[in-house]
């Protein structure tokens, strides 16, 4: 079997594949780099595919956090792991946005799902999910409930700051001004939506587009996407935990590839 | 020996305060800061001084903020900061030639800021291969030299120019001949090596550095070909700051086998002309020969074509961009020549990064990323 773990910013995934690269078992944890949460997922897939660390012929760590995890066999970056994950789910897909808590990332594959390029946005958390974060507080709803907030809103209100700090300002004097919540809440999906897709403009994009992370959890996010870029944007299975279904690939590849080297 | 040489050169390199210390006490010279990015250093050797290069640093800002806004390059914020706080109390002069915006106000602070530290300004002409701009650039260079020798209460005469000159040839082509076989040896002349061994120039006497560079070329030459299987990249930019990106690149298996840095190439690989007797209309010719530099007006923007070439001679695998964040000229060419690169199919990693920044880790993922991208 071959474990990956992606150790984010803000959550944990590991995941467990077989031998003949079957999905085994997948878990999520929302606590990241700094937390011990990474035991716990490992504990969470053995436990659910019924074996032990035993079985594991080798472990690919990726994620923010990658570095701090020393019984991995390999640390590899989210991207290279995000492009390993979609190609096995998803087949030949040529674009990945990827909405982390801490950064969002926009990955562009070869037709044979090898990341052609990239590109990260920068240090600020504009684009990203801590944005939608922000926002949740200012709107007094949780983050599960920011998309069918979103998905009430009759009006569009642009939300023009990029600094998220600046927007969080903003968006208290739209509500002070007596906008809805509903509209405000579409109107911080928007302005992330449009944030990604200045990203998108740069590293180029074109159909298939996937969006990854736990930000594809939310609908009102990937519906504003699709309408930003004009392009349906599709969201895998275990949206959550590519990054760590994609590191459980590498470490199949990079087993058997060391295998086959060595007999 | 040359091996040691190597190691002494990257310590100047990134530390620069010991290297100065060390350079003033044993030639006993004056020292004259230049600013970046290419200020006549032959007049500031000619009158027996050394020049020290003024790249900034790694340091907390706050002084500076009284005169520069958040929006200007760490550079010259730098620069600045160091300058109030009395760091640069032991030079004589500063020469700040006048490239951008930014640079043209910090002429007007330090003049304001630090009156005990005499300003010697510059300006290269934006139209150099004019008959007019070639004079212009003779003008300003003995300009300098006038306000130079009123700074330093001496008079330089030709004939030290001339030797000054003599001196920076001896360095411009020991420096071409060590990139060259720095490229052949990136398991000896790794990513950080090759830079901070460049950037050890900046601080030095440079005949005493010509020497150094010698000694490790004559070593280089003894080695056996490298067997290095890792990613060769050119680098462009003004700068590889901070280190801790070069401690990266090495990680990554990334050695940098080609330059077109302000602090590295673009200072020696424009050559002077034979033909040309007089040394200031010798240095003017290299002003108006430079190419494909940021900093100098080229309506032909032969940069990209100049990377692609560069990739192309020295079997490089891609081209790695360090932008200065808020380097106004550095970020207008960027889209030219990334489309250039992208049209030749040649990968480029694209990093933004400030003198100031402590925290890595995303650099560190775009760095891995693209490492395992290419390999």
């Amino acid at each position: 079997m071959f474990l990956g773990i992606d150790i984010g910013s803000s959550s944990t995934e590991a995941a467990l594949i077989s031998e003949d690269g079957k999905l085994l078992a997948v878990a999520v944890r929302n606590a990241g780099t700094g937390s011990r949460a990474y035991e716990e997922v490992v504990r969470d897939v053995l436990s659910e595919a019924g074996t032990t660390m035993d079985d594991v012929r080798y472990t690919v760590v990726t994620g923010y956090g990658r570095t701090l995890y020393k019984e991995a066999d390999r640390q590899i970056t989210e991207i290279t792991c995000h492009a390993k994950g979609v190609r096995y789910l998803m087949g030949r897909v040529s674009t990945i946005v990827d909405i982390g808590g801490q950064d969002s990332k926009v990955i562009k594959l070869d037709e044979d799902g090898n990341v052609k390029n990239f590109l990260m946005n920068e240090k600020c958390a504009a684009g990203t999910g801590r944005f939608l974060e922000v926002m949740t507080r200012v709107l007094g709803c949780s983050l599960e409930d920011l998309s069918d907030m979103a998905d009430r809103s009759t009006r569009f209100i642009p939300i023009n700051n990029v600094c998220t700090v600046f927007a969080e300002s903003e968006v208290i004097s739209r509500l002070a001004t007596g906008e809805a919540p509903e509209d405000v809440a579409r109107g911080a999906h928007v302005a992330v939506a449009k944030r990604v897709m200045g990203m998108c403009s740069r590293v180029g994009y074109s159909p298939k587009v996937v969006m990854t992370g736990g930000v594809a959890l939310n609908s009102n996010m990937v519906d504003a996407l699709s309408q930003e870029l004009g392009l349906p944007v599709e969201v895998p299975p275990h949206c959550q935990a590519v990054g760590a279904i994609g590191a459980a690939v590498a470490a199949m590849e990079t087993y058997k590839k060391i295998m086959g080297e060595e007999s | 020996m040359y091996r040691d040489t190597i190691e002494k050169m990257a310590f100047n390199g990134l530390n620069p305060g010991k290297a100065i210390e060390e350079t003033k006490a044993s030639t006993g010279k004056d020292l004259v800061g230049v600013f970046p990015i290419r200020t006549p250093e032959e007049i500031v050797y000619a009158a027996g001084c050394v020049p020290v290069g003024m790249w900034g640093g790694r340091t907390e800002l706050s002084l500076a903020d009284r005169y520069l806004q958040s929006f200007c390059c760490s550079i010259m914020r730098t620069n600045l900061e160091y300058a109030l706080r009395g760091v640069y109390n032991d030079v004589k002069a500063v020469i700040i030639p006048s490239f951008c915006d930014s640079m043209k106000c910090v002429i007007e602070n330090w003049k304001l800021a630090l009156p005990q530290i005499p300003t010697i300004a510059l300006a290269y002409p934006q139209q150099r291969r004019l008959q007019a701009g070639l004079e212009f650039t003779v003008s300003e260079i003995k300009r300098v030299k006038h306000e130079l020798e009123l700074a330093l209460h001496k008079i330089i005469t030709n004939e030290q120019v001339e030797e000054a000159f003599s001196v920076y040839e001896n360095y411009r082509k020991a420096m071409r001949e060590f990139t060259t076989l720095a490229a052949d040896h990136p398991d000896i002349i790794t990513a950080k090596k090759r830079y901070l061994i460049m950037k050890a120039g900046s601080y030095m006497d440079k005949a005493v550095y010509t020497d150094m560079i010698r000694e490790i070329n004559e070593g280089l030459k003894e080695e056996a070909p490298s067997t290095f299987k890792g990613i060769r990249a050119i680098v462009t930019g003004i700068m590889v700051e901070p280190a801790e990106i070069l401690d990266i690149f090495e990680e990554n298996g990334i050695a940098l086998v080609g330059d077109d840095l302000a602090i590295g190439s673009r200072l020696w690989r424009t050559p002077s002309r034979d033909e040309v007797e007089d040394v200031y209309l010798k240095m003017a010719y290299i002003i108006y020969d430079i190419e494909g530099d940021t900093f100098f007006f080229d309506p032909d923007k032969k940069k990209g074509s100049m990377l692609i070439s560069m990739k192309d001679e020295l079997k490089a695998d891609c081209v790695i961009v360090m932008m200065i964040k808020f380097c106004d000229p550095e970020e207008y060419d960027y889209p030219i020549y990334k489309a250039e690169l992208e049209e030749a199919g040649i990968p480029h990693l694209y990093l933004e990064v400030d003198e100031q920044m402590t925290g890595f880790e995303q650099h560190r993922t775009r760095i891995q990323s693209f490492s395992e991208m290419i390999l």
